[in-house]
């Protein structure tokens, strides 16, 4: 009689795979716990942009000089020079946050004065934004007109600078919008657009909004404030105008 | 590979990690130390509504958990090496619904969160579960 075949033992559940599993299922439980707080919690706030106008803000630079892309006295002894993007959402919260107060204490008075220093460097929405904004020049409003367009920015390169934006915007703050749109497709704004991209890659602009000060004809330096309050340009100016 | 060599990979991607989520962190908290680039999307994403979990920055959490991976690998034991695979396996989860946000939801890329979501947390899982799952030395 042949032997009987012995039964194998119950196989014990391997111990790594056993407690690889209770990770996962942890980890599961977790990473569902915090995605369903997210969604509900997160998922239900506001993701959606201002629509304010940009009108409101012209009263900051009513009786102020412009000058092209400059705003301010013509033989102000600072230049402050800002490269900016009008998509940026950090330049945007720059024009809302030190930009005024900038204006009021340092330009209004003739110590200082700015220069809109446009590149664009986000996508297309960042071209042709840039290219209205220079047109405006034109017409003595690009600061009112910038100022707009900040205010009502969009989601990055979604398509949000459409003809129809632009000129909205361009009628509030008062500029001949058959005109702007000629002066936007012309070859002067092109050579402006490229000799400011020139500019900013000679200087080694990394972003923006970059910040560099120039005083009376001499070499721009760049300049880092630790944020955009007024408290963080005060010293910057203070320095510049003592030189 | 030795379980040493796993424990000191898992312990370099986990600096890595805390070096990422620590400046994220930081400039949740102080957004002006952020500028656009080219690369697109900067504050976007750390603006979104996406970015706070119940009013934790998403960024503090992921500081946490990589400092927690930190401290677990540094203690040599099993019920260590199983906290540190959960840790791993929840990143890796949690990195998967954080980049699907930023494809579809934010329309927006944030450079340093893609690469702490598709090079650090997938590296820190694939090393965790094989930490986990090597036959022990004798």
């Amino acid at each position: 009689m042949p032997p009987k075949p012995r039964k194998p033992p119950p196989r014990r559940p391997d111990p790594r795979k056993r407690n690889l599993l209770i990770a996962g299922a942890g980890a599961a439980l977790v990473v569902a716990i915090l995605v369903v707080v997210s969604v509900v919690v997160a998922g239900g706030g506001d993701s959606g942009t201002t629509t304010t106008s940009g009108a409101a803000s012209s009263a900051l630079f009513d009786g102020i000089p412009q000058n092209g892309t400059e705003l301010g006295a013509k033989n102000a002894p600072v230049t402050f020079i800002q490269f900016e993007d009008l998509q940026c959402p950090i330049c945007r919260s720059y024009q809302e946050d030190g930009f005024s107060d900038i204006v009021r204490e340092y330009v209004r008075p003739g110590k200082v004065k700015l220069r809109f220093a446009g590149i664009a460097i986000l996508g297309q929405d960042s071209e042709k934004a840039l290219r209205y904004a220079l047109a405006a020049a034109n017409q003595g409003k690009l600061w009112e007109y910038v100022a707009a367009i900040y205010a009502n920015q969009g989601e990055e390169n979604t398509g949000w600078v459409t003809d129809d934006v632009l000129e909205r915007l361009a009628k509030d703050v008062g500029l001949d919008w058959t005109q702007l749109q000629k002066d936007a497709a012309s070859a002067e704004v092109t050579r402006q657009a490229q000799a400011t991209a020139a500019e900013a890659g000679q200087l080694g602009v990394p972003g923006t909004p970059t910040f560099f000060v120039k005083i009376g004809n001499g070499k721009p330096y760049a300049v880092q404030p630790t944020s955009f309050s007024i408290d963080s340009f005060r010293p910057i100016f203070a320095d510049a105008l003592s030189q | 590979m030795s379980d040493r060599a796993l424990r000191i990979a898992i312990a370099v991607v986990a600096v890595a990690g805390v070096a990422v989520a620590g400046y994220l962190t930081y400039v949740h908290y102080q957004p002006d130390a952020l500028i656009c680039t080219s690369h697109g999307g900067c504050e976007t994403v750390q603006k979104s509504s996406y970015a706070e979990l119940a009013g934790i920055p998403v960024a503090l959490l992921g500081l946490l958990a990589w400092s927690a991976v930190l401290v677990l690998v540094a203690w040599d034991s099993e019920l260590a090496r199983t906290l540190v695979a959960a840790v791993a396996l929840g990143a890796a989860g949690f990195a998967i619904y954080l980049v699907t946000l930023q494809a579809f939801v934010i329309d927006a890329w944030c450079i340093w969160c893609m690469v702490n979501d598709l090079v650090l947390v997938p590296l820190l899982a694939i090393l965790a579960i094989w930490r986990t799952l090597r036959t022990p030395e004798a």
